[in-house]
């Protein structure tokens, strides 16, 4: 299973590399057109925000961006309004509460990574309390107690070490990350499923839990693509999307 | 004050959490943060008690074919269709047209908030993008007059409402008893002007219209929100501000204990960073300049105007737009007043001057209509930071009466306030007649 999923992974790789290097964005323009009128401002320190992060890998991640909202209106949706449709709410809240629970072990994972020790403990404390009277993570009765929930993952770990982000990636289905953050996610998904293993479980029953997993956290997610209606969504997605880890990171 | 909207809900996905159920429960009725007409157009006016609304409604969204599709330019795949929706009551009841303001979509926080009051008060509620959003323009059959022409636009709005009150009753058997009509900001003047054409055309024969918080002069109001981000005289200092901005919310949500986000913790967010007046105006250009390179982008690719895209060529969808946002950022609304609505106006009638078309996008023009015309009501709040001096007075003189002027709020601050809703209450009351 190991071995399969390595190979998987270096295609992955390499048909990444080939699609990263291969798309361009650039206008392709035709023979009648003209200049714009109003010309792009000269100093591109002048932009600020608007040109504080390049993207190297556009031509990739529009298309990507275009893919994920196709995806997610056809495939990701339908399926889950179908979950929501045929789970009773209780259910769905423990589902969500119970996956939470379990991102609570990478999230201790990360903040001991980072001399965080007020956060690991905290973090433990709720993931103690949650796995016993809260029925192996159903029920949060952390919260109510006061032990809030945090947020550390390994993309935050490299950067607190002072590994860059890297160049903007927009991830099939995921949607906006980075080189750096991309990297993280494998690493904590490793870490998890270790979790899982750990606890005895089959390949074939952490797969259908990583897919409810999913499901459940598309569910929580307010976002829709082009709910903005604005044609610019990609740019502003990548800028927000950029400042948000960079404060996450120096929190 | 969409940046901050998507960059709070961004930040809702980033924690992997439950804040939608949490926010119910654990919503303060007022926050303590220190009232100033900014504030109250950034945060709301959220020092005075929520009034009572539904938490949810029971949307339709609708969606419905104005122009052929094909005629829609493919970098606008995702806006095919005009979207727009309705919110029904069982059986038959009074309908309520509500069209949004500069920029905005049917479904902004400010039209959610119209749609729980009407139709707690018994509407069927139909909710309309304004004419400057990119949705609206694109899908428009009008590639003459430029969005911001306050008559063209009504006659826009006329032809999709018909529309659309067809596709209702067709589709979703929505039966009227009557019909009234509003809008905030623009959507404000907008509904001013369509009260007038509907006494011409007598197709709906509104029983109330209202305004709330519109501009007097559509030219006057852009100019002062040109202003609070001012690019053109002062970029460096803008972008600086911007980026010390950011970077205050991102020291204060650090020295949080928890990194999630609810509502009582946006206005504790919002207390620590100690925004001062110069920031929440740059704050509020900021979000109306981001409106309006959405808007001038949309026209550009519709009407083929080559400002800032190139004219003549077919933009891909996969093309990349970035350097189309950062010409955007070089131009204020007031540029495009000059260099675009003027010479547009100025090809139909070469006499036509600026000042002529700034009475023209403005409630001045039709103020005989609304002086005389007992069906339409003005509501909007003393410290409104798109009036300019003396045009408050201007409203009580025009309205008289039929005028009501809290006197705070800010810029639309007010919405989801128990004294706004108890306002619409008596305004509406059902079968008042």
């Amino acid at each position: 299973m190991l071995a399969i999923s390595n190979k998987c992974r270096r295609y992955i790789m390499v048909l990444a590399c080939t699609l990263l290097a291969a798309c361009s964005s650039v206008p392709q323009l035709e023979n009648n057109v003209a200049t714009p009128i109003v010309p792009v401002p000269e100093n591109n320190q002048e932009l600020g925000v608007f040109s504080a992060y390049n993207d190297p890998w556009e031509g990739f991640n529009r298309r990507m961006y275009y893919f994920n909202a196709k995806a997610d209106e056809y495939v990701l949706l339908p399926i889950v309004d179908g979950y929501k449709a045929i789970t009773p709410d209780v259910v769905e809240t423990g589902l969500s509460n119970f996956f939470n629970n379990l991102a609570e072990i990478s999230t201790f994972i990360n903040s001991v990574l980072q001399f965080k020790f007020s956060v690991a403990g905290e973090t433990f404390g709720r993931f103690f309390v949650n796995s016993t009277i809260g029925m192996v993570g159903l029920l949060d009765v952390a919260t109510p107690l006061g032990l809030v929930e945090q947020n550390e993952d390994f993309g935050q770990t490299l950067g607190f070490w002072g590994v860059g982000a890297g160049p903007y990636l927009v991830l099939p289905l995921l949607g906006p990350s980075s080189l750096r953050d991309a990297t993280g996610l494998a690493f904590d998904s490793f870490a998890d499923q270790q979790v899982l293993d750990i606890f005895g479980m089959t390949a074939e029953q952490e797969l259908y839990l990583s897919l409810v997993n999913s499901i459940d956290a598309r569910a929580r997610l307010p976002f829709r693509y082009y709910a903005s209606g604005s044609a610019f969504e990609y740019e502003y997605l990548k800028l927000l999307y950029k400042k948000y880890r960079e404060i996450q990171v120096a929190r | 004050m969409r940046i901050l909207s998507v960059l709070f809900i961004l930040i809702l996905a980033g924690c992997t959490s439950k804040e939608a159920n949490l926010v119910e429960e654990n919503t303060p009725t007022v926050c303590d943060l220190d009232y100033s007409r900014y504030q109250a157009t950034v945060t709301g006016y959220c020092q005075i008690p929520a009034a009572d609304l539904p938490d949810t409604l029971d949307t339709i969204n609708k969606r419905i074919t104005i122009k052929p599709l094909d005629e829609i330019s493919e970098v606008f795949w995702f806006n095919k269709q005009m979207k727009y929706s309705l919110v029904k009551q069982e059986g038959d009841a009074p309908l309520i047209f509500v069209i949004a303001g500069t920029g905005a979509s049917f479904e902004s926080a400010k039209m959610v908030s119209l749609q729980k009051s009407f139709f707690q008060q018994g509407y069927h509620v139909i909710s309309i993008s304004s004419p400057t959003f990119a949705n609206f323009i694109v899908n428009s059959t009008n590639t003459k007059y430029m969005p911001g022409d306050l008559t063209h636009d009504a006659k826009d709005l006329y032809k999709v409402m018909q529309l659309v009150w067809a596709q209702v009753q067709a589709e979703d058997e929505v039966q009227a008893s009557s019909f009234s009509l509003t809008g905030y900001s623009l959507g404000g003047a907008h509904s001013a002007f369509l009260a007038l054409l509907d006494e011409q055309e007598q197709v709906f024969n509104f029983e109330k219209v209202l305004l709330i918080n519109p501009p007097v002069s559509l030219y006057n109001s852009v100019s002062i929100l040109d202003q609070y981000f001012d690019l053109r005289n002062n970029r460096p200092a803008a972008v600086a501000m911007f980026d010390e901005i950011f970077a205050r919310f991102s020291t204060v949500y650090s020295a949080q204990r928890s990194s999630k986000f609810d509502q009582s913790s946006i206005y504790s967010l919002f207390k620590n960073v100690e925004l001062t007046e110069a920031e929440l105006k740059l704050l509020i250009g900021a979000s109306f300049r981001m409106s309006s390179s959405d808007m001038i982008f949309a026209i550009d690719v519709s009407f083929n105007t080559g400002a800032i895209t190139y004219k003549n060529h077919k933009i891909d969808k996969l093309e990349s737009l970035t350097h189309s946002m950062q010409r955007a950022s070089n131009i204020t609304f007031g540029d495009y007043f000059d260099r675009a609505m003027l010479p547009r106006a100025q090809q139909e009638d070469p006499n036509i001057t600026k000042a002529d078309l700034i009475t023209r996008y403005s409630l001045h023009q039709i103020e005989d209509y609304l002086k005389s015309s007992e069906k339409v009501f003005l509501v909007t709040s003393k410290d409104d930071i798109i009036l300019q001096a003396g045009e408050i007075d201007y409203l009580k003189d025009i309205f008289g009466s039929r005028a009501k002027i809290f006197p705070r709020g800010g810029h639309c601050g007010n919405f989801d306030r128990q004294n706004f809703v108890e306002y619409l209450d008596t305004t509406f009351q059902r079968g008042t007649n």
